[in-house]
């Protein structure tokens, strides 16, 4: 083996060597064209050198021309991929000389091919052989091709375009570029086309050497290329030692946002790959290693949710702001986790977006509780302003803060007018204060409440309203304020107020007729005093007229009359408050003196009716809220009908007993016992109704009386008839507090 | 002109009108004692003059009219006047027929009232009288034997000794002495003073349907 081969053999193999390797280097990084730009020269100058080895081995002038024709092939290639090497790397050079240099190139290719026996030779007229570095090489002896110029051109051409992107680079600063490869490319491409010429042209007898030259322009490449490679690994092992400090970095990062409870997470668009912190992966239910794309991503989210969530990508995507959105994700159990997101887009230089960074926040409690109360707040509101009442709501300074709409229809006052005390020119004057009383008092203690007042509605009447208020409290029994409601009880009020008209009336006249029963006992109740009067001025006249009078007997006469006097205005006055109509009196009553007071003022009728009367009191009888003149008709009334129940029994036998005791500590009984002839079966289920009589001349209003008047009072009254005989009366009223 | 050893009471249970009542009487020169209940009346022993009670018709425990059947029961001769603040008929009609001077309603006019305790002294008085004088007579006529009574009760009647005797079926000359008896014990002289007094005494001239009972 000479020289020659070895050397030719390693240009080669140097050539594949660098050509493997940066194909290697292009497979992993396609985009990368300048790789695989220097991979075709590499393996251009192997082949090169592989034609040059084979032409001077060749034996015959045949075999020269065919060999040199084909080497055209692999030069082409060369030619081509340097241009657009050049162009990348430097990315410098006109496009249209590139272009240029190709189409020339490629003209050259196809004449050569059309020419014989090549471009280069019009004829190969003989083979000259000689000795070269001890082997013996051949060289052809013809006449050079005119169209070799065409070649020239090409090669011309690509001096040109690399002299320009040489430049260009060399002033845009990329100096070291410019002068590799630039420089490189020029001067190595000047020798290669310079050695060639003169051997063709047959200026100096050498074999063609430009694989050699061409070599020099793969090894300016690969250095350049080699470059880039060496500084990405100094990047990498930079990169390495920082990527400690920033997964350090990041594990913090991810801690602290954990701890914030965000999951950080990177899309990479292009790539359709995500990276996410563990905690991230926990909210979206992802394992540890599962490879994330924005498709699983989706098949987590909350069906309804999804195509709310790829349009705001997509807008994000089209430049139109960050993204952000809440939706929901599914977990695994069926239960729904409400996530907050919210992420940037990196855009490269083209506009194109590259990936999204972004943040995920459960917002899932902040969700329920939002949820939980927008929705009571609206359903409050729906049926506040809904119900068929008027509510209103106040805060805790008494001012009032919220009237529904049904509120506000009834007085047609606007929202702003009502509110704070704005309602309250709405009250009746007459009614005005005691209603503030009462929401002042409540309001204060904190106590429920319930009042009546009149409010003006929107046509100008007054209506009844019945205003309840309760006291509102926070779920840590913070006093919020209260809420209220109101209802028009005009319709009741007034029905309430004619019934109250007509008991009144009733009671009225049934006191009236109680009076006729009563004739004796008034007759005698003021009888007794006038017989007293008249008597003692009779007397004094005639003291006087006798002429002997003793003034201090006169004196005590005149006493007595006065005294009488008074008596029988006291006996009238209580007749009056008996007839009297109009509004009852309540007071705090002790239910024995009514008894005691009936006992004695109906004494004289007892009498007449030779009837015994007699009380059992149970001492320090609670009182009771009640009118003592009604108390007093109901006794009577059960009295009288006590007489008539004993009309007919022996004399000895008539007597009539009032009790008064405690019922437990709520209620006062008092009840009314006569030994007459009972009550009939047949009358006892309707004894208290209006009409119901077994009297000859009653009317039968006395026990209904009786009864509305108990009921009125708050109080119960019931009949039976006694084991031995005649019949009891019995009502209860409670006990006043 | 105040009947002499007369006494007037007054029973009512209300003393307004007890006090008004003494003083009245008191200021008409009338000797009064008032009660205020009938039974504290009734423990009292009773005047011996004279006398009339001032009642009400109504009080508790007696009332005015079981005090008027009281009396009558123990033939007492107190005039009783009732007064009442609120009278009615029947109970008015049942004391008038029971002897009640008057039933005065309260208030009264007080002459109505003292009028009313003139007439109940002077009838009290009067009554004393006859009651005194029949008392008398009675004791004359106790002395008659049974015959005697008899033939007195038949001369009384106006009938002659013969028609007598043929009544009673005996002699003439037997009713004869009888009828002479009889004047002597009962101290009159003449048929017609005869007559007077056992009128007075209150006893019935027999008839002959009475007789024809008897019989």
């Amino acid at each position: 083996m000479s020289w020659i081969t070895i050397l030719w053999s390693m240009n080669a193999a140097a050539c594949l060597t660098l050509a493997a390797i940066y194909l290697l280097v292009w497979s992993k990084h396609r985009e990368d064209w300048e790789h695989l730009l220097f991979s075709c020269t590499a393996i251009s100058v192997a082949v090169i050198a592989g034609f040059e080895l084979a032409v001077m081995r060749s034996d015959t002038t045949q075999q020269f021309g065919t060999l040199l024709r084909w080497a055209h092939v692999p030069l082409w290639a060369l030619i081509v991929s340097l241009v657009w090497f050049v162009r990348f790397r430097l990315r410098a050079g006109r496009t249209w000389l590139a272009w240029s240099v190709c189409a020339l190139r490629s003209l050259a290719l196809f004449l050569n091919f059309l020419l014989q026996p090549n471009l280069n030779y019009r004829q190969i007229t003989n083979l000259q052989q000689f000795s070269w570095w001890g082997e013996k090489v051949s060289v052809a002896v013809g006449v050079p091709n005119p169209w070799t110029l065409i070649g020239y051109l090409g090669l011309l051409l690509l001096l040109v375009f690399l002299i320009d992107a040489t430049v260009a680079a060399w002033r845009r600063g990329d100096r070291r570029q410019a002068l590799i490869v630039g420089g490189g490319a020029i001067f190595f491409v000047a020798m290669g086309w310079a050695q060639s010429s003169l051997v063709i042209w047959g200026v100096i007898r050498t074999p063609f050497l430009i694989s050699f030259c061409y070599l020099g322009i793969v090894v300016a490449m690969a250095y350049e290329l080699s470059s880039g490679v060496l500084r990405a690994a100094q990047i990498a092992g930079q990169l390495r030692s920082s990527e400690a400090d920033l997964r350090a970095t990041e594990q913090r990062m991810d801690l602290a946002a954990s701890a914030a409870g965000l999951g950080m997470w990177v899309w990479d668009i292009v790539r359709n790959e995500t990276w996410l912190t563990d905690h991230c992966r926990a909210l979206f239910g992802f394992a540890p290693s599962e490879v994330v794309n924005i498709e699983k991503f989706l098949a987590k989210v909350h069906p309804d949710d999804r195509e709310m969530i790829s349009h705001e990508v997509e807008k994000s995507l089209d430049g139109l702001g960050d993204y952000g959105a809440e939706f929901r994700v599914l977990n695994g159990d069926g239960t729904i986790r409400w996530i907050d997101g919210r992420g940037r887009v990196e855009f490269n230089g083209d506009g194109k977006p590259v990936r999204i960074h972004g943040v995920s926040l459960d917002i899932t409690n902040r969700k329920l509780g939002e949820g939980a109360l927008r929705e009571s707040e609206i359903r409050f509101r729906t049926m506040a302003n809904t119900a068929p009442v008027m509510i209103w709501m106040s805060g805790t300074d008494k001012l009032c803060t919220f009237f529904n709409t049904g509120w506000l229809d009834f007085t047609g006052r606007t929202f702003a007018q009502e509110l704070g005390n704005g309602w309250t020119e709405g009250v009746h004057r007459d009614d005005l204060d005691r209603s503030l009383e009462v929401y002042v008092n409540s309001f204060d203690v904190r106590q429920p409440f319930t009042m009546e007042y009149r409010l003006r509605r929107s046509d100008g009447e007054y209506r009844w309203l019945l205003d309840t208020g309760t006291p509102r409290f926070a779920s840590d029994g913070a006093f919020l304020g209260y809420v209220g409601s109101c209802i028009d009880i005009s319709e009741r009020k007034l029905a309430e107020l004619d019934a109250q008209r007509h008991r009144t009336e009733l009671a009225h006249l049934s006191r009236v007729a109680l009076m006729g029963e009563m004739s004796a006992s008034i007759a005698h109740e003021l009888n007794q005093p006038l017989a007293g009067i008249v008597s003692n001025a009779g007397a004094g006249q005639r003291f006087i007229d006798r002429g002997d009078v003793d003034l201090r007997e006169l004196r005590a006469l005149l006493v007595d009359i006065s005294a009488d006097g008074r008596r029988a205005g006291e006996v009238v006055r209580g007749i009056r408050r008996m007839l009297k109509k109009g509004e009852t009196l309540r007071q705090l009553v002790d239910l024995n003196d009514v008894v005691t007071n009936v006992a004695h003022m109906i004494g004289p009728d007892a009498l007449l009716h030779s009837c015994k009367v007699s009380t059992s009191l149970k001492p320090n009888l609670l009182p009771v809220e009640a009118d003592p003149i009604q108390i007093q008709q109901v006794l009577i009334n059960l009295v009288v009908n006590g007489f008539d129940a004993m009309r007919d029994i022996p004399v000895q036998n008539r007597k009539i007993l009032m009790e008064t005791e405690h019922r437990g500590n709520e209620l006062i009984g008092v009840s009314i016992r006569d030994y007459g002839v009972g009550i009939p079966d047949e009358a006892r289920e309707r004894l208290f109704e209006p009409f119901f009589t077994t009297k000859r001349e009653g009317l039968g209003m006395g026990l209904a009386i009786v009864r509305s008047i108990v009921e009125a009072h708050h109080g119960t009254i019931a009949a039976e008839n006694a084991a031995d005989g005649g019949a009891r009366f019995h009502f209860t009223l409670p006990v006043a507090h | 002109m105040i009947v002499p050893d007369s006494l007037v009471f007054a029973i009512d249970d209300d003393a307004s009108v007890r006090k008004g009542l003494t003083r009245l009487l008191r200021s008409a020169r009338y000797q009064t004692e008032a009660f205020n209940s009938a039974s504290d009346f009734l423990l009292r022993p009773p005047h011996p003059g004279p006398s009339c009670v001032i009642v009400d018709v109504r009080m508790p425990g007696v009332t005015g009219i079981e005090l008027q059947e009281a009396l009558i029961q123990r033939r007492r001769e107190e005039q009783l006047i009732f007064i009442t603040g609120h009278g009615n008929i029947s109970m008015c009609a049942k004391a008038m027929k029971a002897g009640a001077v008057d039933f005065l309603p309260k208030p009264f006019r007080n002459e109505d009232l003292l009028q009313c305790v003139g007439r109940a002294l002077n009838r009290s008085a009067e009554q004393r009288r006859r009651n005194a004088e029949k008392t008398s007579v009675r004791l004359l006529l106790d002395a008659l034997t049974p015959r005697e009574f008899e033939v007195m009760q038949l001369v009384i009647t106006g009938m002659l000794n013969k028609q007598i005797a043929a009544e009673l079926g005996t002699a003439e000359k037997t009713v004869k002495v009888h009828r002479g008896r009889v004047m002597q014990k009962l101290r009159v002289t003449s048929v017609a003073e005869l007559v007077r007094l056992v009128e007075r005494a209150c006893v019935a001239p027999a008839t002959r349907a009475a007789r024809e009972t008897k019989v």
